[in-house]
């Protein structure tokens, strides 16, 4: 871990650059005030698809690995998390299990929301739920993306041009 | 109010009696009294096109009443069904709070009742309106795992057979037959629309129909379909 833990939000130095954290001071304080840090090594699992969702996870550094699995076991990885992205958000808003597994790709640190935490501050703080909104509207882009680049080259591949080429 | 596409339009959201059933729209009264105020009803017949991958992002629909097929294209003109949205859906939200292109394109299959709203208007209504935010995460998180759902679909399954029989399996849950041993379906897609669902050519669909009635697994009248042995159908599915 290149960098010492950092306890509160207010002393991040990353936080106007990230979507979510730069929030008003009131709000900050409010997640500040819910969120528990922890140091996560590579390869760690911070929650495995169709488990219910526990809560939150905001990568402060380090990026993680989503993947979704099939009943056999196989794995597709969906897209590569980076810093400042909240993971599990969906499951936790929805109260679904999580659609996807999380694993650590570097050693980093990481904020844990519970659910009902996180739903209470969403509740309270309108602009903290705005932010939510913008994260999911972009999970959202990057799914159908993923959704395009492997639907339609398979749609492709179905097809008669496959023995043309 | 009739409108030309036997329709009944509910005017005013205020009135609406399907409101309390709905995610979005079952909002408190100040904030629907503002949607009230930015939202323009219409009407739509089968077939519309309300907007098109690409297309930067006018505002949301509502989806009131009827269905709308939600589908990507690829240059090549190949066309994959994601979804077939309900009553209560809001569709284009993510293009239009993120102000990117529309992602889908969104095409009615009934006449339809759409509320829409103006982007600028929508975006001014939720930044005033906490509770609405807060819906509007929830139908996103819906989609999203949607979207989860359906990369898993694609991406890991083996077969078009698997697929099918995933899709009908789906299908088989909704409008209580989920408990029966026999459940029956209504299919309310042509062959070519279940290929676009599930990425693979027409005659490959009509081909697995084919087979899944010689083998008794299904049975057609019409457009309802009678699952005869689940079990086959579970286990080509890989459940």
């Amino acid at each position: 871990m290149e960098s010492a833990i950092q306890l509160s939000c207010f002393d991040c130095s990353l936080r106007p650059d990230r979507v979510f954290c730069d929030l008003p001071a009131d709000a900050l304080e409010a997640f500040d005030a819910i969120k528990t840090i922890a140091l996560y090594p590579r390869g760690t699992t911070l929650f495995q698809e169709g488990r219910p969702a526990r809560g939150v996870f905001m990568l402060c550094d380090g990026r993680a690995k989503l993947t979704v699995c099939s009943g056999n076991g196989r794995r597709l990885t969906l897209r590569i998390a980076g810093p400042g992205e909240m993971l599990g958000l969906s499951a936790a808003v929805s109260g679904t299990p999580y659609e996807v597994t999380a694993e650590m790709l570097d050693n980093s640190q990481v904020a844990f929301v519970r659910r009902k935490d996180m739903l209470h501050f969403l509740r309270m703080h309108r602009d903290a739920c705005l932010q939510v909104v913008h994260l999911l509207s972009q999970d959202l882009h990057t799914a159908y993306d993923r959704v395009r680049a492997i639907g339609l080259v398979r749609t492709r591949q179905h097809g008669p041009v496959k023995t043309a080429v | 109010m009739l409108s030309p596409y036997g329709l009944e339009i509910v005017e005013s959201c205020l009135t609406c009696k399907l409101r309390a059933e709905r995610i979005f729209c079952d909002l408190p009264n100040s904030a629907l009294q503002a949607f009230e105020n930015i939202k323009y009803a219409t009407a739509y017949p089968k077939g519309a096109v309300l907007f098109v991958e690409g297309q930067s992002p006018r505002g949301i629909f509502v989806l009131c009443k009827g269905r709308v097929k939600m589908s990507i294209c690829s240059t090549d003109g190949k066309t994959l069904i994601l979804k077939i949205a309900e009553p209560g859906e809001v569709l284009g939200l993510s293009a239009t709070v993120s102000g990117k292109p529309y992602e889908l394109t969104a095409e009615t299959i009934d006449p339809c009742q759409v509320n829409f709203v103006k982007r600028e208007d929508f975006l001014r209504f939720l930044k005033e309106h906490g509770d609405a935010c807060f819906r509007v995460a929830e139908q996103l998180s819906e989609k999203y795992n949607n979207a989860c759902h359906e990369v898993r679909s694609l991406g890991l399954s083996h077969s078009a057979a698997e697929k099918l029989a995933k899709l009908l399996l789906e299908w088989s849950g909704r409008n209580g037959e989920a408990a029966k041993l026999e459940p029956r379906l209504k299919l309310a897609l042509t062959h070519e629309e279940i290929a676009q669902m599930i990425g693979t050519s027409r005659e490959t669909v009509t081909r697995l129909f084919a087979e899944l009635k010689k083998r008794q697994i299904i049975q057609s009248k019409g457009s309802t379909l009678l699952i005869r042995n689940k079990a086959a159908l579970k286990l080509m599915a890989g459940a």
